[in-house]
């Protein structure tokens, strides 16, 4: 490849970026070395433990925590009364603790801090609170009718980000609202129109790390935070505006991360911690929540409910499309607005349709509150859409990959916010035959047990960051003596591997070989460049070009020397093997380390100084949208996938078992291949995991049933199918890094629809609800019989 | 509740502690030893993120009484390389890229470790059988399963 | 974290009896601990006192006698009971029910007794157990051992007959029928690994050129069941064999009750009985 790009103009064989080289945390991690926010102990630290609402909504009315006290161990018990502050990432309406009333099973209602952990937990069993119960609504549908119970009584006070309205009087937290072309008319330009309703329950990300945070008042003022969270400096942010204590106060540290999927991205428990310090006589509190605490308090997926109307011609073009969907946001907006949003955006799925009407709303309920997940919004909606697009497809007698490759969204052709697709965007319509010709599409394999079918299903992606329009990114590279490099970003390290990527393109750009540079492996937000949050699959993007451009920068530093020393203008010298030569003159060459602290010469005489090369990206001309009709330049990017799978179902039983899951992605170009494909696997296996099994089972009252990994039940080793097949298509952006684009949550969002159409081929039954467990797929085919 | 010395070997070392009864294997080995390579993440014996070997063989540690190991031997993910020379094991899953976010990677390394010592020519379903008790959120498995199986041929050479 | 307790660690069964003598309810015993444990960090359970068996030699007996049966002792783990030789082939349906219990680190902890005292309804041990005709030997200071038959032994949902004061010491499994052939079949949520939804254990044989069933149930009643009724099906003369075993699902599918909860409904686990014993029984008549 000698492609230019605006990325990463390359006139050579590329010698890192492309390569499979193994992740530069790797070892630290098969050492058991690597620090994770649980295994941070500091002098002094004393220990946190939660009260929980055992009631969905209610009045609390009084709470007596005496005895409490009085445990030996115990320094002090705090109540939601005692922090009279309010956060939220858009729409500020989250107490610390519970005030006034509980919204779910679950809201941590007290905490008892205490020198160690067992004297906190036989405290906070002594906790006495009195409670009023009122009418809860466990129900996105419910929640929405004129009369329902509300979750917010204030929420016109509530103050909140201009990107989102929530609704005072009714429990809608934001809607949004998008028109493009002409519905009526594109309805009646269609023959055939074909209405469902999808739904989908709540679920956790079950990181394997639970939440952990310890925070640290401190008489001075300043603040120190110590967590298992995505975004340092969003916690930072919203810490500051939440209590009011400036940035330059709050120090927030994060290790590695073990596992975060969305559910650690915005902030969750570092408030409480700083304040329950504070009360605490500024010692540090360490909170780390077992596995129960973190299925009932700690935020999961939203619920989802969507209701989808098509019109088609009859020879399969999409005319018109008219979508409803309803997140269940539960307590609390968090991410849920956002999500709501960015499913809004990109309702269609990676279809091109003229005429939509679309509106996507996030709503409360007294469930517990959700926010970002891996994929954000789109594994939710692309459930709906992707089995939508299959029945329409079969109510036309249409074959399905045929009818999605009609009407693929291709470059050139416009998005449903109006932005019409980039020349070089991804291409759907090749990862769509890619997975099609991987699976046999249209062989049959027949089974000889008569009680089981085999059959295939697909189904396509699509995805573009959700962010604001001046969402950065930033990397520093500060060359050491001895001419090694020290990379900092603030891409947190979740177990995506991005470093590492970054760490290629590092080497790549400045000439170094990549054992010598080493990525910080920690963020400071004290010492780290600002990144806006490690979400969307969007920092290998921006992270990359903010790489890219502080190498350049290091390298003009360094050029700007060496060219004086060599008495050669800038533009003859070339940076290459660690050395900087004139240019066919390699005998007229200095060594990197002898200029990158300053070049000395003979005589002692010095010029220039340590060499540090800095960098920036924001999105280019990403526009807010049309509070009216969403119309807009929303997307940094758009990555395009498909997903398909050969499943063998049991008539009897419902037993579905996944014998082969293919996926492709165009990437644009695949920095590290083996990162990639190793997203490709584990978010494959993630998605089928998700849309088999995983579920919150509530009974009546709101309480969910299986707060606990025996019963809610996810992937493991035995359920993975026996062929996993990744596929990398790289058809590159050219503003991308070396044409790069993300992949992380698309590997995981249309899973579930390939299996659903799937069962939909073998036995005629569409499965319109997730899970598909066996009973529920049971159920399904006892219905048609 | 009456404390209890107990006699046990970690890593090779031999250590002697005071515990309680109700604390388990698994806070002996983070909370007193300071031993953070060992994972905490469910304490009821479904994730496997704390096992270890306990006298050459995998137990989850949260279930094990810490009172109950006196006299035993214990292997934790400290323990695998030697001498700063990492075990075949470890190679493994940096070259197959088992590891991410890395939160379960000591727990799948301390369980492929004895299954490749004790079998060095183990079959995919019994790689799965092994690890089946243990879960990861990242990899979805392929790639663990095949760094077990590449370590077994590490062994096999050596 | 768990509650507070006294542990002791005996070496003889005297020693243990003596203690369970003194602390009577406030006891329990540990073996594996991989369910009290659970129970106890629940705060479902908090007993003031363990008394970890694991020490005592007479209970890690593990024995099989050609002719007579096979003992498994109250500390033995279900790793010990799948590596015992020929187990597999001699009791097979209880060797496959082992291999189904949680995973494989589990069983290196687990034991068979403490899955039958603990008294699940999903106690997958608990079926083939049953149709072996297996008893349960049950031991305490004053009055030596006794021994129940294992359908005797369960009496409800995590309850059994055994007082305070008394210890499985071991659970006598019978010599199976010469040239049986046993199954178990296990319905989870998911492929790996998961308590049964539904489980059933058949055995069969034939006596003097006669088919004899045996069938068992887990996760569908209060206990795990035999459903004898069934046996008595297939001794039939005036029926085909296909009649026989609808008639057999049709008996089995009436004597269960199984119950609706956050594993699978009450409907969904009547459907698993009908399909899996039909199942079964198909399989186990064309080996025998």
């Amino acid at each position: 490849m000698f492609v230019n790009h605006e990325g990463g103009h390359y006139l050579e064989a590329l010698k890192y970026v492309g390569k499979s080289i193994t992740r530069i945390d790797a070892v630290e991690k098969v050492l058991g070395i690597a620090e994770y926010a649980s295994d941070i102990e500091l002098p002094g630290m004393l220990y946190a433990k939660l009260l929980l609402s055992p009631y969905a909504h209610a009045k609390i009315i009084s709470i007596n925590y005496e005895k409490a006290l009085r445990v030996p161990g115990v320094v002090s018990v705090a109540v939601g009364d005692d922090f009279p502050f309010r956060v939220g990432l858009y729409v500020n309406d989250r107490n610390i603790l519970a005030r006034k009333k509980v919204r779910w099973v679950g809201e941590p209602v007290a905490a008892v801090v205490a020198e160690d952990l067992e004297a906190a937990e036989e405290a906070v069993e002594l906790i006495e609170v009195e409670y009023e119960p009122l009418p809860a609504v466990l129900d996105v549908r419910e929640a929405l009718k004129p009369g329902a119970p509300l979750v917010h009584e204030e929420l016109g006070e509530y103050a909140h980000s201009p990107a989102f309205n929530p609704i005072a009087g009714t429990n809608i937290a934001n809607r949004f609202t998008l028109k493009k072309g002409n519905i009526v008319e594109g309805f009646n330009k269609s023959e055939v129109v074909v209405e469902n309703e999808f739904y989908m329950p709540q679920v956790s990300h079950v990181q394997m790390e639970t939440h952990v945070c310890i925070g640290h008042y401190m008489a001075d003022g300043n603040i120190k935070i110590w967590t298992s969270a995505q975004s340092p400096f969003t916690v930072r942010y919203i810490l500051s505006h939440s209590i009011g204590v400036p940035l330059h106060r709050i120090s927030v540290y994060v290790p590695y991360v073990g596992g975060g999927f969305g559910g650690k991205a915005g902030i969750n428990f570092e408030p409480l911690v700083v304040l329950l310090s504070k009360k605490a006589g500024y010692r540090p509190v360490k909170l780390e929540l077992t596995r129960e605490e973190h299925f009932l308090a700690a935020p999961l997926r939203q619920g989802f409910y969507a209701k989808i109307k098509t019109g088609v011609t009859k020879d399969g073009k999409i005319m018109a499309e008219k979508i409803f969907y309803a997140f269940d946001a539960g307590a609390y907006a968090d991410y849920g607005v956002n999500v709501a949003r960015a499913a809004g955006y990109s309702c269609t799925g990676p279809y091109y349709v003229p005429n939509i009407e679309a509106e996507s709303l996030a709503v409360y309920t007294n469930h517990q509150w959700g926010t970002a997940f891996r994929g954000f919004g789109h594994f939710e909606f692309l459930w709906a859409i992707e089995r939508q697009m299959e029945i329409v497809a079969s109510k036309l007698g249409i074959d399905p990959v045929e009818f999605r490759l009609k009407n693929a969204l291709l470059p050139g052709l416009t998005t449903a916010t109006g932005e019409v697709l980039r020349e070089d965007a991804g291409r759907v319509d090749q990862c769509i035959e890619a997975v099609a010709k991987e699976l046999r599409w249209g062989e049959l394999t027949p089974t000889n047990d008569p009680k089981k079918v085999r059959a295939k299903g697909i189904a396509a992606l699509w995805k573009a960051p959700a962010m604001p329009p001046n969402a950065a990114s930033s990397a520093i590279i500060k060359f050491n003596e001895d001419g090694t490099v020290l990379l900092s970003v603030g891409v947190t390290e979740i177990g995506q591997g991005t470093v590492t990527s970054l760490a290629q393109i590092a080497a790549e750009e400045l000439g170094v070989p990549i054992e010598k540079i080493r990525v910080v492996p920690f963020r400071h937000t004290d010492l780290t460049p600002y990144s806006w949050q490690t979400v969307a699959s969007r920092n290998l993007f921006m992270e990359g070009r903010a790489v890219i451009r502080a190498a350049r920068d290091a390298k003009e530093q360094i050029l700007e020397i060496a060219s004086q020393v060599l008495r050669a203008p800038k533009d003859d010298l070339i940076i290459k093997d660690e050395k900087v030569w004139v240019k066919g003159r390699p005998e007229w060459s200095l060594h990197l380390k002898d200029i990158v602290a300053g070049y000395v010469y003979p005589n002692g005489n010095t010029i220039g100084g340590p060499i540090i090369g800095r960098g920036y990206f924001v999105g280019t001309r990403l526009s807010y949208l049309d509070p009216e009709t969403g119309q807009g330049y929303p997307a940094l990017k758009w990555t395009f996938g498909a997903q398909g799978v050969e499943i063998e179902l049991d008539l009897e039983t419902g037993e579905v078992k996944v014998l082969k899951l293919v996926s492709a992605f165009d990437v644009g170009k695949a920095i590290n291949p083996m990162l990639v494909i190793g997203q490709i696997i584990g978010g494959g296996i993630q998605s089928l995991s998700l849309g088999m099994w995983e579920q919150y089972v509530y009974d009546d009252k709101g309480r969910m049933l299986n707060p606990n990994l025996t019963d809610y039940k996810i992937a493991r080793a035995g359920d993975i199918p026996e062929e996993i097949i990744p596929i990398i298509i790289e058809n590159p952006q050219s503003d991308g890094p070396y044409g790069a684009r993300g992949v992380a949550e698309l590997s995981m969002l249309s899973v579930p629809a390939a299996i659903a159409n799937a069962i939909f081929h073998a036995t005629g039954v569409n499965i319109n609800d997730l899970p598909l467990t066996y009973e529920n797929i049971w159920k399904a085919l006892n219905k048609k019989r | 509740m009456s404390r209890r010395k107990i006699r046990f070997k970690i890593n090779g070392v031999e250590k002697t502690v005071e515990v309680e009864p109700n604390k388990t294997l698994l806070w002996l080995i983070r909370e007193e030893l300071k031993l953070k390579g060992t994972k905490k993440a469910c304490e009821r014996g479904d994730c496997g993120l704390c096992t270890v070997l306990l006298n050459g063989e995998p137990v989850k540690s949260c279930l094990v009484l810490a009172v109950e190991v006196d006299g035993s031997d214990i292997l934790t993910v400290e323990g695998l390389a030697k001498n700063g020379e990492l075990a075949p094991i470890q190679r493994a899953f940096i070259e197959h890229g088992a590891t991410q976010c890395g939160f379960c990677t000591p727990a799948f390394l301390i369980v492929g470790h004895w299954l490749i010592n004790r079998n060095p020519n183990p079959s995919r379903e019994e790689v799965v059988e092994a690890i089946n008790g243990l879960l990861c959120r990242c990899t979805g498995y392929k790639p663990i399963i095949d760094a077990i199986l590449e370590a077994a041929k590490y062994m096999r050479r050596t | 974290m768990l509650p507070k307790f006294e542990y002791y660690s005996p070496t003889s069964l005297s020693e243990a009896l003596d203690l369970l003598e003194k602390y009577g309810e406030d006891a329990k015993i540990i073996a594996g601990g991989t369910d009290l444990l659970v129970s106890m960090r629940d705060r479902i359970l908090k007993p003031k006192c363990l008394i970890d068996i694991k020490k005592i030699p007479e209970l890690r007996r593990i024995e099989y006698k050609e002719g007579v049966g096979l003992t498994i002792g109250a500390a033995v783990t279900f790793k010990d009971i799948l590596e015992y030789p020929n187990l597999e082939k001699k009791y097979r349906v209880l060797w496959e029910a082992v291999k189904t219990i949680g995973d494989m680190i589990l069983r290196n902890r687990a034991t068979l007794v403490g899955n039958i005292c603990n008294a699940s309804p999903a106690a997958d041990s608990a079926p083939a157990l049953l149709i072996l005709d297996a008893r349960a030997r049950i031991i305490n200071k004053n009055d030596g051992v006794r021994e129940v038959p294992l359908e005797r032994f369960f009496i409800g949902v995590k309850k059994t007959i055994l007082k305070p004061t008394e210890i499985v010491k071991e659970v006598f499994v019978p010599e199976p029928p010469a040239n049986c052939y046993g199954k178990y079949v296990k319905v989870m949520r998911v492929q790996s690994e998961d308590l049964a939804v539904v489980g059933v254990a058949g055995l069969a044989y034939r006596d003097r050129g006669d088919l004899i069933i045996r069938l068992a149930y887990s996760s569908v009643a209060p206990t795990p069941i035999r459903v004898k009724e069934v046996e008595e099906v297939f001794k039939k003369k005036n029926m085909s064999l296909d009649e026989k075993i609808e008639e057999a699902v049709k008996i089995s599918s009436e004597k269960v009750s199984p119950i609706s909860d956050v594993r699978g409904s009450a409907e969904y686990r009547l459907n698993l009985v009908k399909v899996a014993t039909r199942r079964l029984i198909k399989e186990l008549v064309e080996v025998v």
